[in-house]
């Protein structure tokens, strides 16, 4: 090696040592950490004992937690493919060229800004029986019936999915669009040129075309939706009776009202895997899709 | 992937072609309406909302309509600002999102200049342990990150809620394909020039990157806002509650007059509407431009 190289290293250093430094405290030590914890009886305050793979084999024979990886599993199935239909929906609306463009783009992202809470206290509001907006506009419209939407097992799957779709949809939206503009308008032309009706269009121009950006957009929606929680735990708070309870929400309930973060650490463990072997098939098909 | 190019078509050409349409498209009305119908139905719980905060406390009807129609009353607003600590999550929820969002800015720009311009040894080494972030889930990692900034004393803290979100690698990498594309002639001139690396990353590479920058940044500021289960974790004085946690909190001393809640949830979303309305076009590039969800 001679000096310069030295000096070019060095000079290197000062660009790349802050990120390199939060980046190894709060994203890989984290890997390792969790390795640990799971290898060991740890409380909130402190390390207790090494327990070896115990807390592996107590989650591999614990109900909740496959009860609460399938309701996880469940959701992603509702909403993954209601979501990516919707969304090209949505940015088909939202492609026509009229003077309402903007207004039908605002409209359906609107929602994706406000924050979980708010969203989820709508829901809550909107659908609580008496007195909840939708009740009222059932009973306004001669439907006596009085559902409890958070009691029930199906509507509260039924309204997670739907206030998901509501307040997530956006995004997608937006990925369509900027697929549906790279679309070559001569493509179009052409196709005009030959007589092809605005069906034929649709099916053989649009659709094709849009297939690269719809398996990212699947991809995407499976990887958050498996990291669900939030508006599930402020919705229902996994009820009713567990039913909606997911993963991430038995993990914390483990951790921190059980008093048990080892073993919390472990069910992270396999969430990790499950979303890491997603991502990995997610980069590889953004890769391909680059070539 | 997406282009940065949402409007650009539409804007210039929309008069023309939408002459055009107007005769090629029969079914242009009714997917009109349909769009119409479906832009009313996803905006009528957040009008309702904002409504619904206007109304005198304690407020109940049993017929929908009511709550479009006065009595309006503003003094919900004043109980909640005065009573609770509502504006304190609010801006507490602000200041942690600025800074997250201007330390990501700086980590990130700094780290793929380096990436991008600079020579040096393992440098494909360490592009890819960057790389590696991108699959590990912070969800996932949580617990351990919560025994780690238990360690550092930070729990309970604005520098717990800000230091472990700010290295993001997919800043890295969408910064370092945009550095990537700076024309080399124009650095080799400021080398020439007798520029310093520093002087190149400030004076040309970072104004040339606005787009990108901005880009990054409304994702990181989005996502800090919206960030829940990080907080939730790691705060327990009421005074350091963002908005996503603090407002549970106040919601659920409420079950059935829900007036004031929903005061406290339009104070929490006033803010975000209008600056989404404003910068509604960047925003809507920003996403299709890095294409990833945060």
């Amino acid at each position: 090696m001679n000096k310069k190289s030295w000096i070019q290293d060095l000079k290197a250093i000062p660009y790349l040592l802050p990120f390199f430094v939060a980046y190894l405290l709060f994203t890989i030590l984290p890997i390792f950490k969790g390795l640990e914890m799971s290898l060991f009886d740890w409380t909130l305050v402190r390390k207790m004992e090494f327990v070896g793979l115990e807390n592996y084999k107590e989650m591999f024979g614990d109900p909740h937690f496959w009860r609460t990886l399938w309701n996880t599993t469940l959701f992603v199935i509702l909403t993954t493919p209601t979501m990516v239909a919707l969304a090209l929906g949505l940015a088909l609306l939202a492609n026509i060229k009229t003077k309402l463009q903007t207004f039908f783009r605002s409209s359906f992202f609107l929602p994706s800004i406000l924050s979980v809470a708010v969203i989820s206290f709508l829901a809550i509001f909107m659908l609580q029986p008496y007195s909840g907006f939708v009740n009222t506009v059932l009973h306004s419209v001669g439907i006596e019936a009085e559902p409890f939407w958070m009691a029930d097992k199906v509507l509260a799957w039924i309204s997670i999915v739907v206030v998901t779709l509501w307040w997530t949809v956006g995004f997608n939206m937006v990925l369509f669009l900027a697929g549906l503009q790279d679309i070559p308008d001569s493509l179009y032309e052409a196709s005009e040129i030959d007589g092809a009706s605005r069906w034929d269009q649709f099916r053989h121009i649009t659709l094709p075309q849009l297939v690269p950006i719809g398996k990212v957009i699947l991809l995407l929606q499976i990887l958050a939706s498996y990291k669900v929680f939030a508006q599930i735990l402020l919705i229902t708070g996994g009820g009713p009776g567990g039913a909606t309870r997911p993963l991430i929400q038995y993990i914390y309930e483990a951790g921190f009202r059980q008093n048990n973060l080892g073993y919390a650490a472990t069910m992270s463990y396999a969430l990790f895997f499950i979303l890491l072997i997603l991502s990995i098939i997610q980069l590889r098909n953004q890769r391909l899709e680059e070539r | 992937m997406g282009e940065p190019n949402v409007e650009k078509k539409s804007t210039s050409k929309t008069e023309v072609s939408s002459l055009l349409e107007k005769n090629r498209d029969p079914l242009r009305k009714g997917k009109l309406t349909v769009g119409l119908i479906v832009a009313a139905l996803f905006i009528l719980p957040i009008i309702w909302m904002l409504l619904v905060s206007l109304k005198p406390n304690g407020y109940s009807t049993t017929n929908p309509l009511d709550w479009f129609l006065p009595p309006f009353t503003f003094t919900n607003y004043i109980d909640i600002v005065v009573d609770s600590l509502i504006l304190r999550w609010l801006f507490n929820s602000f200041l942690v999102a600025t800074i997250t969002t201007i330390l990501t800015l700086i980590l990130t720009s700094l780290a793929a200049f380096a990436i991008s311009q600079m020579k040096f040894r393992y440098k494909n080494f360490i592009f890819i342990f960057f790389l590696l972030g991108l699959m590990i889930p912070g969800e996932a990692t949580i617990i351990p990150l919560y025994e780690i900034v238990k360690n550092l004393n930070m729990l309970d803290s604005y520098a717990g809620l800000i230091l472990p979100m700010i290295a993001s690698p997919l800043g890295v990498i969408v910064l370092k394909s945009f550095f990537d594309n700076v024309p080399k002639e124009v650095i080799e001139s400021a080398i020439i020039d007798g520029c310093s690396n520093f002087k190149i990353f400030y004076k040309i590479i970072l104004p040339l990157a606005k787009p990108a920058m901005a880009s990054i940044g409304i994702f990181t500021f989005i996502g800090s806002w919206n960030n829940f289960l990080w907080p939730y974790l790691s705060i327990l004085s009421e005074n350091l509650y963002t908005l996503p946690v603090g407002l549970p909190v106040f919601n659920a001393t409420y079950s059935q007059a829900y007036v004031l809640p929903m005061t406290a949830n339009a104070i929490a979303s006033i803010p975000v509407i209008i600056v989404f309305l404003i910068f509604e076009k960047q925003i809507v590039k920003g996403i299709s431009f890095t294409g990833i969800k945060g």
